[in-house]
């Protein structure tokens, strides 16, 4: 099985890369990693906290567009090209195909931010401003790119890729915006709508989890085990939205 | 249908003549732009905390977008009401999207205390930037420094300098400058008592002998006020003042007999009951 999912994600990443939207988007963050040089001349102080901003906030868009502008085309175009007819003819689980699919487009996305994150650390040496502790913050952006990249994969198993992308956009916001939910709760004063205004802000994915950037531009203390728990819900809630998706395509009716 | 070179060409030139339009067009609209007042933007610049949902995360990228844009509208000197938003602008919208970001709190204190010429609002934007990080230093000097220089108001000085001092990694200057903010506030004796432990515990040389001529001349000036105190009572027991300065200490009316920094006794003329010092002066000399 393993075997099988290696091989689709191998060449989902094959695909993947010969993918113009990547170097597009890439050149983008490249481009705008290299602006916040010319942005910090435009301030009094704080070149070094404009420069990280901007860095950090890069590979977070870059990286999360690079994860839905690719992942939910995934499974449609397949479907579209009708090359999935071709893969499934072959002994593959269903479940198999999507997961591979999802292998695939994580390891673009691993290499994607490594190459954002090498020239992010090139900028800030050469002005003697690295920080060990920005490799934390993009290690929990790609965490967070991940996430987003499960439920592109997940939209892209029920729907066209517009509508994906819009639905998968729509929760990135959302998941950075838990937090007005939780107010929301404090504020209601019905048991039944306080229980469910929870139950919506747990089921919810919550991107807040992966955002250190101002803490760490900041250098104000991390909690130590905060990317542990980070990762950890990564593998749950991830696991979640693939074994929804896996059964959405596994119910699909191919023709 | 395939194009040939003279359509292909017309197409060009009429893109580049259509371009060149709408570089015309884009500078009629910037002189038309210049002519109108350039306060409109500042107008619908929300609340730091309702900008702060709308960032969804990149709360920390538009602080600085924010702050670098106040940066150049703050040094166009044309605009006429350009200091009405200057508290909205750092202490509502930058302070409020990213309370960590000091920069902004020293920078819009120095446009608002030196050329707004409000150093009231200064200090309410540097005592955001104290309350939102006790462990900034820099925050509560510069609130100190406004105090001591523009205001005049040593008793503030003092307590913001105080402020500073709890922080970690304070620079030596802050304490030096508080003792400084006590002595004129007119508490000789607390500042004595200040500029004594300076002395005794800075490493530094130059700190050490700043220090001392503080003292010196402090203690020149309790010394003497004690003196004149203790002359004050035993004149207003005896009706006449002590024809020996000892007397005052066998009297009760003074604990000790106190010497000058030189280890000299105080010149004391018994006719008039006037006590003075010998020497001179050494701070500012």
């Amino acid at each position: 099985m393993t075997a099988r999912i290696a091989a689709i994600a191998l060449n989902t990443f094959r695909e993947a890369i010969r993918h113009r939207i990547l170097y597009l988007l890439l050149v983008f963050a490249v481009g705008m990693i290299s602006v916040s040089q010319v942005l910090s001349l435009l301030t009094v102080g704080s070149e070094e906290k404009i420069i990280k901003d901007f860095g950090l906030a890069a590979i977070e868009v870059f990286g999360v567009l690079t994860g839905v502008f690719i992942g939910v085309g995934l499974v449609s175009r397949e479907i579209e090209r009708r090359t999935v007819f071709t893969l499934l003819a072959k002994p593959i689980h269903r479940f198999e195909f999507v997961l591979g699919k999802f292998a695939g487009l994580a390891l673009t996305i691993v290499v994607n931010t490594a190459v954002m994150a090498a020239w992010f650390a090139v900028v800030l040496a050469v002005r003697g401003m690295f920080d060990p502790r920005l490799g934390l913050a993009v290690l929990l952006l790609l965490f967070q790119c991940l996430l987003v990249t499960t439920l592109a994969v997940l939209f892209s198993c029920l729907s066209t890729p517009i509508l994906s992308s819009v639905m998968t956009l729509a929760l990135y916001v959302v998941g950075h915006l838990l937090w007005s939910l939780d107010l929301l709760q404090a504020r209601l004063a019905s048991p039944l709508a306080k229980t469910a205004c929870r139950v919506v802000y747990y089921l919810l994915p919550n991107l807040g989890n992966f955002d250190i950037k101002g803490e760490v531009v900041h250098g104000l203390p991390i909690d130590p085990w905060l990317p542990v728990w980070a990762a950890i819900y990564l593998i749950f809630y991830g696991s979640a939205v693939l074994a929804a998706a896996c059964a959405a395509f596994q119910r699909k009716e191919l023709q | 249908m395939s194009g040939g070179k003279g359509p292909r060409r017309l197409l060009l030139l009429a893109g580049g003549g259509a371009l060149l339009l709408a570089v015309l067009v884009q500078g009629a609209i910037e002189t038309r732009a210049a002519a109108r007042p350039e306060t409109s933007p500042l107008l619908y610049l929300p609340s730091g905390r309702y900008l702060d949902v709308a960032a969804i995360g990149f709360d920390g990228l538009l602080a600085d977008l924010i702050y670098i844009w106040s940066i150049q509208y703050y040094g166009h000197y044309d605009i006429a009401d350009r200091y009405a938003h200057l508290d909205h602008i750092y202490r509502r919208v930058i302070a409020e999207l990213d309370p960590h970001f000091i920069d902004p709190y020293l920078i819009g204190a120095l446009i608002m205390n030196v050329e707004a010429k409000d150093p009231e609002m200064a200090l309410r934007l540097l005592d955001t930037g104290i309350a939102n990080n006790p462990g900034r230093w820099v925050l509560a000097f510069e609130a100190g420094f406004i105090c001591y220089q523009d205001l005049r108001d040593y008793d503030r000085a003092a307590v913001y300098f105080e402020k500073a001092l709890a922080a970690p990694d304070v620079h030596p200057l802050v304490r030096r400058l508080r003792a400084a903010m006590v002595d004129k506030s007119g508490d000789p004796r607390a500042a004595l008592r200040l500029w004594i432990e300076i002395h005794d515990t800075s490493d530094d040389a130059y700190t050490r002998q700043v220090a001392w001529n503080h003292i010196h001349d402090l203690k020149v000036a309790v010394d003497l006020a004690e003196l004149r105190l203790a002359i004050e009572a035993w004149r207003a027991r005896h009706g006449a003042p002590p024809r020996r300065l000892a007397a005052l200490v066998a009297g009760g009316f003074l604990g000790r007999m106190p010497a000058d920094p030189e280890d000299r006794p105080y010149r004391y003329d018994p006719a008039r009951g006037a006590v003075d010092y010998t020497g001179v002066p050494v701070v500012g000399r």
